[in-house]
């Protein structure tokens, strides 16, 4: 019984200082965003699709928003199938990491992106000219007015280069499944799915000191030195370390395209594993919302970023606050060097209780743009009650709140006979006005095919699904309330009207259904992806 | 066991209590004494300046970002600004303690609110207080500025007011 005593007494005493700590370990959002640089490694597995794969990871670019290190080594060979087995008719087969791993190492890819970076030429000799540049390049409006504060001024702004030889990154890219399919009128599909596994050049700020310690030849050394720095660097010790990975799919009529579509989803996927291609910024101004951000940091419309501000606790122990959703409106064209007067970029305010202020950190938050709602609908086409499933994808978003989208949405009728299937689904446009970031209003359009007909056996041709439908519009009007972003509440208001345009069977199974034109009303719930 | 549990429970509250009421108090003093700042020297300034970086409380940010200003006029005046990699450490104008009380009218006036000090500094930083530069703190703000201290025309404005001493007049 003591022990129990004793135990519990500890414990109660001990919980606070591991609170304690665990707030401490606690990650702090901040605003330092430096540029990366990136390699792409095609991943060659000795079949005919390795030429495909080449070809598209050659062609791929992944923007301005990073540097690009040209280094030498385009491939790595893994003689592995993409068959599962000998006996599977499946072609995914994915390389385990570690071997990924241990190519790379063989490779000295690390010696590579120094040479490139430092322009190390045959005879061992380097330069800053690309670090310098780089320096510059990533210069914020804060480091110039800083530099022409300083005695140094803004010369010294290259030398923070330096800085961002760590921020190297290869990105060894794996379609491991490329399968073809052929549809029924023989229009042929590529879908490509790629696993991409990125190593980062782990290189700290005591090993670039050593490394030019040890590796920087100068013109007046010896030649005895110069040998001697010259297998320093040869035997200088592995840097490539093992930072994320990942897998995409993209599809295409080409296979070449289906892989270069993976590949751009893979950079996404990336960013939302790397902190370091995570940009993130400070708020310069509101009203509207402003922060010094553009094309070179690969900013676009509708890009989703989260707010924080900052406190301290009573310990003194800083935390980032999370304050809310924005997204990128006008895009500021901000490539090449900073002046000090960057334009900025805007965007507007989704969701959070509080209105963004200045100064508070925007940290990149990839999302999909994509809104599923699910709910039930009165009236419309149906008589009774509907089980809706409807989607909209995000196209633009502008500085004023208003956004553009287009919407897919299906709709299975509760009400009919047995036997009797009836269906309807459509695509349309809305255009939405936010009266607060809290109350969206958007008025759409959308263009239905409702289907009546036997419930399915799966076999049935276009021609016989034609006969069954019939077209209809649908104009309407829906309001969304952020409850808790991403989950929202919304309703909708709709008039079906079913067009004259009806299948020949149509009618006939309609009968039992009693499908037609009138005012719909429909609830439920959202979630943006 | 009831009562051990209990008593413990007692001791645990009250331990917690009375270390929230110091930290309370420790806080409530280190907002408002002058003497409790940060400053780091970010680089060796152009001639005649010093560009450091400062830290400042206040109940607003603009009140802090004030508060921040005068600190930075201060350190160079009475405290001096510490080193770094690339900039030696700058002794005060006026190495004296006492310089303070025996000058009090003089340095009231001199730091009033719109006081001749912000002659010599100018805020450099790119906006406002930004990122981790600005921070919510117990009854208020804690933010970091960089400022440009015109350090050359301060000690001449002091030496010429009879407030620092001249370096030729030990001669």
């Amino acid at each position: 019984m003591d022990s129990k005593i004793k135990f519990t007494v500890t414990l109660a005493l001990l919980l606070p200082v591991l609170a304690g700590a665990q707030a401490k370990v606690k990650e702090v959002v901040t605003s330092d965003y430096n540029r990366n640089s990136i390699s792409f490694i095609a991943v060659q597995r000795g079949d005919v699709y390795d030429s495909d794969v080449l070809a598209a990871v050659k062609a791929y670019n992944p923007g301005e928003k990073f540097d690009l290190n040209k280094i030498a080594t385009e491939t790595i060979q893994v003689s592995r199938s993409r068959a599962v087995s000998s006996q599977s008719p499946t072609y995914n087969y994915i390389i385990p990491t570690d071997v990924i791993s241990s190519a790379v190492r063989e490779k000295s890819l690390d010696k590579e992106i120094l040479t490139y970076i430092f322009g190390r030429d045959s005879q061992g000799f380097m330069n800053d000219k690309l670090i310098r540049y780089r320096g510059n390049y990533d210069a914020k409006d804060q480091d110039v007015i800083n530099a022409r504060a300083s005695r140094v001024g803004i010369e010294a702004l290259g030398d923070a280069g330096h800085g961002l030889v760590s921020h190297s990154y290869v990105v060894v890219v794996d379609p491991y499944s490329l399968q073809k399919k052929v549809d029924d009128k023989g229009k042929v599909t590529w879908s490509a799915s790629t696993k991409a596994y990125a190593y980062k050049l782990g290189l700290s700020a005591e090993q670039l000191n050593e490394f030019y310690d040890k590796c920087w030849i100068y013109e007046e050394d010896d030649d005895a030195t110069k040998t001697a720095k010259r297998q320093a660097f040869i035997d200088f010790p592995p840097l490539m370390e093992q930072a994320a990975v990942v897998s995409a799919s993209g599809s295409s009529s080409d296979p070449k395209k289906a892989i270069y579509n993976s590949l751009s989803d893979i950079v996404t996927h990336l960013e939302n594993q790397l902190s370091d291609w995570e940009v993130a910024v400070t708020i310069a101004a509101k009203k509207p919302l402003r922060a010094k951000i553009g094309t070179k940091e690969g900013l676009r419309n509708g890009a989703r970023y989260r707010a924080y501000s900052y406190r301290e606790d009573e310990a003194g122990n800083l935390i980032s606050v999370p304050r809310g959703y924005l997204r990128a409106t006008e895009i500021s064209d901000n490539s090449g060097m900073a002046s000090g007067e960057t334009e900025p970029s805007k965007f507007y305010q989704i969701s959070g209780m509080a209105n963004i202020e200045e100064g508070w950190t925007i940290k990149q938050s990839n999302d999909l743009k994509f809104g599923v709602m699910a709910g039930v609908k009165f009236g419309g086409i149906c008589p009774g009650a509907s089980l809706a499933i409807d989607m909209d994808l995000l196209m633009n978003v502008n500085t004023n709140g208003t956004m553009s989208y287009v919407l897919l949405g299906g709709a299975f009728d509760l009400k009919t006979a047995s036997g009797v299937s009836a269906v309807n689904f459509g695509i349309g446009y809305g255009y939405a006005f936010h009266l607060s970031r809290f109350i969206e209003l958007m008025p759409y359009i959308s263009l239905i095919n409702d289907y009546v007909g036997p419930v399915s056996s799966g076999t049935s041709s276009t021609a016989s699904f034609m006969s069954k439908s019939a077209l209809a519009l649908e104009p309407g009007f829906r309001a969304s309330v952020n409850v808790a972003y991403p989950l929202q509440l919304f309703g909708k208001v709709c008039f079906d009207w079913l067009t004259p345009l009806r299948g020949n069977t149509y009618e006939l199974w309609n009968n039992s259904a009693n499908h037609g034109s009138r005012l719909g009303f429909q609830a439920g719930v959202k979630w943006t992806f | 066991m009831k009562k051990v549990l209990f008593i413990a429970f007692t001791l645990l509250m009250t331990a917690s209590a009375v270390s929230v009421s110091a930290q309370n108090k420790d806080r409530r003093k280190s907002f408002n004494s002058w003497d409790n700042y940060e400053i780091t020297t970010e680089k060796v300034g152009v001639d005649g300046t010093k560009f450091v970086k400062v830290w400042g409380y206040g109940r607003t940010v603009d009140k802090a970002v004030m508060a921040a200003k005068e600190n930075a006029v201060h350190a160079c005046i009475f405290r001096g600004l510490p080193g770094n990699a690339s900039a030696m450490s700058t002794p005060p104008i006026c190495p004296n303690p006492d310089t303070l009380v025996s000058h009090e009218d003089y340095f009231q006036n001199f730091f009033a609110a719109g006081g001749p000090y912000l002659a010599y500094v100018n805020m450099t930083t790119d906006g406002v207080p930004s990122g981790t530069d600005c921070r919510k703190v117990k009854g208020g703000y804690k933010v970091a500025i960089y400022v440009q201290v015109m350090y050359d025309n301060l000690k001449h404005k002091l030496e010429a007011d009879g407030i620092a001493r001249k370096l030729s007049s030990g001669f």
